[in-house]
């Protein structure tokens, strides 16, 4: 675009949103690499050059490790979930018929609600007397009650329940538009060489939901390790630690230790794992086997 | 046979995703006993005097106050100045350009906890904390990106000619902008909008930081509060009234804007 006074429209146009973003986002997160170098608990002129020292000892933290550890198995558990539910009900989501439509219009209905009305229904489902023991008690299954989220081994596990079904409509959604995706003819030519069934999903399907593939595990592994607000409401990471994530962690050495400069190195070293598990998303994924083929 | 397995799988589905929203609805209509002594049974009367406790006694009200002058304000506020950079950033070829809206659209990929102690740290400094106006401004700012990314999406797709048609008749550029391009782009304001006003009105991390009182407490951070208070009080009857409250206004308006709504998301996570 050309004419008078376009060098001064410009500057007034990017102005207010570049001074909010700059001030609110960039330095803030500029600062977060220079705090994780400083011992400092918040109080201004108090703080001690360390340089590495609170990355070495967050090496060995045991508490980090729990979490991180924690933060993997979600990862994996609630992966291998969400991938498989996705892909059955994204095959579901098309098509005519009552069910097909109202599954349609609710799916994503997890996704829009606020994650701390999840949080608590969940608290409430998962509660010694809520309704999920409430229903084994009803089908004579009493013996399988537990108090999930109290008991060391049930309270990961219930929290990635509640994680799945939180998650699984917006990967519901992805899939859905990587099947619409796949060509008309692939579908056609598929059909007369006689391919159905499992066949055709694993020759067929899955191959071409490469792309969406590659999509749905980067935002998975993302969402997984940035996880907070659903464990820190139903857990708070007990008991004992055993459902404790690196954010709520980071959350507890920041906002109950007042431990500023180390709670910063954790956020890095949350972050550098993303980084690290997204680089090697993109190594699985190098090449889209489909266009490999000459 | 496979077929009737897979339709059955698909209600099972329905009815799990379905079976906690309603059973959270009808809870909040059961005397506050009732709720965990017998989760799976009808109320034994409507009880709609949890509504008015939630409201009212528990706090809820002024939640939603907040809650709603936040969500309004931030939009207020981010609209303009997002649409103001995205056309600038998406018609204008300077130098630079690139890497602003680079930086603009870097802001999706890291999460705001990498940022919350500096962040917390400036806004203390700058006599923020606990306050709305400082809530809504780092809302502005962590929505930008967003906001941005679409938006500039949108303008980019309009044509050139009608800008230079609207500055031949002797529009400024400013003028161009607001009277003929902007009205264009419509569409994709009321998108970013609602999308923008459904995250804002869930949004509970930052708020949690932020705001550490319970004067100015958002929808979220009250219902989070109240599980806690009332684990002493137990009246589960106004907390579930709460959880409906908090969640109603957001189903109601994803069901008016559906596929608009699916359309941004994709498209959003496509590009990300």
């Amino acid at each position: 675009m050309k004419g008078r006074g376009r060098v001064a429209f410009i500057v007034s146009f990017l102005a207010p949103a570049a001074i909010v973003y700059a001030g609110l986002v960039l330095v803030p997160l500029i600062r977060a690499f220079e705090f994780s170098m400083f011992r400092w608990r918040g109080v201004s002129n108090k703080r001690t050059f360390i340089g590495d020292e609170n990355f070495r000892n967050l090496f060995q933290d045991r508490a980090f490790a729990t979490a991180l550890t924690n933060n993997l198995m979600l990862l994996v558990g609630c992966g291998v979930a969400v991938v498989a539910l996705a892909l059955l009900v994204a095959h579901g989501v098309r098509g005519e018929g009552r069910l097909r439509k109202i599954l349609r219009s609710i799916y994503l209905f997890p996704q829009v609600v606020s994650v701390v009305v999840v949080a608590v229904m969940w608290q409430f489902i998962f509660n010694p007397h809520g309704l999920f023991n409430a229903g084994l008690r009803a089908v004579n299954l009493s013996k399988w009650t537990h108090t999930w989220l109290g008991e060391s081994a049930w309270a990961l596990p219930a929290v990635g329940v509640a994680f799945v079904w939180y998650a699984l409509g917006f990967y519901i959604m992805l899939f859905a538009a990587g099947l619409e995706g796949i060509p008309h003819e692939v579908n056609e030519a598929a059909e007369l060489d006689g391919s159905k069934g499992w066949h055709r999903f694993w020759r067929v399907t899955w191959p071409l939901l490469w792309s969406v593939k590659r999509v749905a595990v980067t935002y998975l592994t993302i969402n997984v390790m940035n996880t907070f607000a659903i464990v820190y409401l139903m857990t708070r990471g007990g008991p004992d630690r055993k459902s404790e994530v690196m954010l709520t962690y980071l959350y507890e050495q920041a906002f109950v230790n007042s431990q500023f400069g180390y709670a910063t190195a954790l956020a890095t070293g949350n972050f550098l794992v993303v980084m690290v598990l997204s680089l090697a998303i993109l190594f699985v994924f190098r090449r889209n086997p489909v266009e490999a083929r000459p | 046979m496979k077929r009737a397995i897979f339709t059955v799988c698909l209600g099972l589905f329905t009815l799990t995703v379905l079976l906690p929203l309603v059973w959270v609805l009808i809870s909040s209509l059961k005397p506050g006993a009732e709720i965990l002594a017998e989760p799976w049974a009808m109320p034994s009367e409507f009880r709609w005097a949890n509504y008015a406790r939630a409201w009212g006694e528990a706090g809820i009200g002024r939640a939603f106050v907040n809650s709603s002058f936040v969500t309004v304000a931030t939009l207020v506020i981010l609209l303009p100045i997002g649409a103001m950079a995205a056309y600038v950033l998406a018609k204008y070829a300077f130098p630079g350009a690139k890497a602003i809206l680079g930086t603009f659209l870097g802001g999706m990929m890291f999460p705001t906890f990498l940022v919350i102690v500096p962040l917390f740290l400036l806004m203390r400094d700058l006599k923020m904390l606990d306050t709305m106006h400082g809530l809504i401004l780092v809302y502005v700012a962590y929505s930008l990106p967003f906001t941005v990314f679409v938006l500039t999406g949108f303008f980019v797709n309009l044509p050139d000619e009608l800008a230079e048609a609207a500055m031949l008749d002797g529009c400024g550029h400013a003028r161009t902008f607001w009277s003929v391009m902007l009205p264009l782009a419509r569409p994709g304001i009321i998108v970013v909008g609602i999308f923008n006003a459904i995250g804002l009105w869930n949004e509970y991390g930052l708020a949690l930081v932020l705001l550490p009182s319970e004067r100015n407490q958002t929808l979220p951070l009250g219902i989070a509060n109240l599980t806690m208070t009332q684990q002493y009080q137990s009246d589960w009857g106004a907390l579930f009234a709460g959880l409906v409250i908090v969640m109603l206004p957001v189903l109601v308006v994803y069901g008016f804007f559906r596929e608009k709504i699916h359309e941004t998301m994709l498209a959003g996570a496509v590009k990300g």
